[in-house]
């Protein structure tokens, strides 16, 4: 499957464990964000988002607003 | 957009597969493969989801492409004696050609990731050696005998070969490399048993 890698956002966050990807599949499914991944296993805890509508400052402000640290993935 | 660049997935690849055999499945991680390979985290993110995803589809692939190496020039219509003795070709050569690969996909054997991965080799292995056992005993060549007791006799002998050989050492830490002489006299062995 070949994708626009302009699509996919990447960001080091505080999702760290399984109740916060819980929480955080919550506001996912309320923003009809179908395409994330967060990988527990790394310690930027790296949230994945594959979207051709999403600006990364979005993003970041809707993390942020629920309580976690969200930057962008360098 | 950018562009897919394949040495770099080639490199991702090969190094990964490196650091899974040094570290283990626990101590490997994105940021140190990021840094072996000399490329950013994100780069690696773009290609895979997360460590999960990374470490099943570079097995995946790594089990396809050596699964596709073993059945090289094998037609399942030939004798037993030149299809068995192919097959010993093909797996010796794959297998002492890409060693570290072969430790990964032992590490696989014993993971989560088990059930995955093998459904690749099954999918692969399954019809043309079941044909090519089936045609054995129908020509008379071979008895009738359970996959499993057929695939150990016919390839248990090899499969320890390499293995000592791989590890550069065999019972009680002997040093020893497989040479074509001991390679090929387990083979007459092995065919020896199993032909009728």
């Amino acid at each position: 499957m070949e994708m626009n890698f302009e699509h996919i956002l990447l960001f080091k966050t505080t999702i760290k464990t399984e109740a916060d990807k819980h929480f955080i599949a919550g506001v996912m499914q309320a923003r009809q964000i179908e395409q994330w991944t967060v990988d527990l296993q790394d310690i930027d805890c790296v949230l994945r988002i594959v979207s051709p509508t999403l600006q990364t400052t979005e993003v970041i402000a809707f993390i942020s607003e629920n309580g976690y640290l969200c930057e962008v993935l360098t | 957009m950018r562009v897919r660049d394949v040495n770099k997935v080639e490199l991702v690849k090969q190094k990964a597969i490196e650091l899974l055999v040094e570290l283990g499945f626990e101590g490997f991680t994105m940021n140190k493969l990021a840094k072996a390979c000399k490329i950013s985290v994100a780069t690696l993110y773009i290609y895979y989801q997360d460590k999960d995803d990374l470490i099943l589809k570079i097995g995946m692939e790594e089990v396809t492409r050596m699964s596709n190496v073993m059945l090289e020039d094998f037609d399942p219509e030939c004798s037993f004696a030149e299809g068995l003795r192919q097959q010993w070709k093909n797996r010796s050569k794959c297998m002492l050609d890409n060693p570290v690969s072969v430790q990964m996909i032992e590490q696989l054997r014993s993971s989560t990731y088990q059930e995955k991965v093998f459904e690749v080799f099954g999918d692969t292995f399954k019809v043309p050696l079941g044909k090519f056992m089936e045609n054995a005993v129908k020509r008379g060549e071979i008895d009738p005998l359970p996959l499993e007791s057929y695939w150990s006799v016919a390839f248990g002998p090899l499969y320890s070969l390499i293995r000592f050989h791989n590890e550069g050492r065999s019972l009680s830490g002997k040093p020893f490399v497989l040479t074509d002489e001991v390679l090929w006299k387990a083979f007459d062995l092995v065919l020896k048993g199993l032909s009728k």
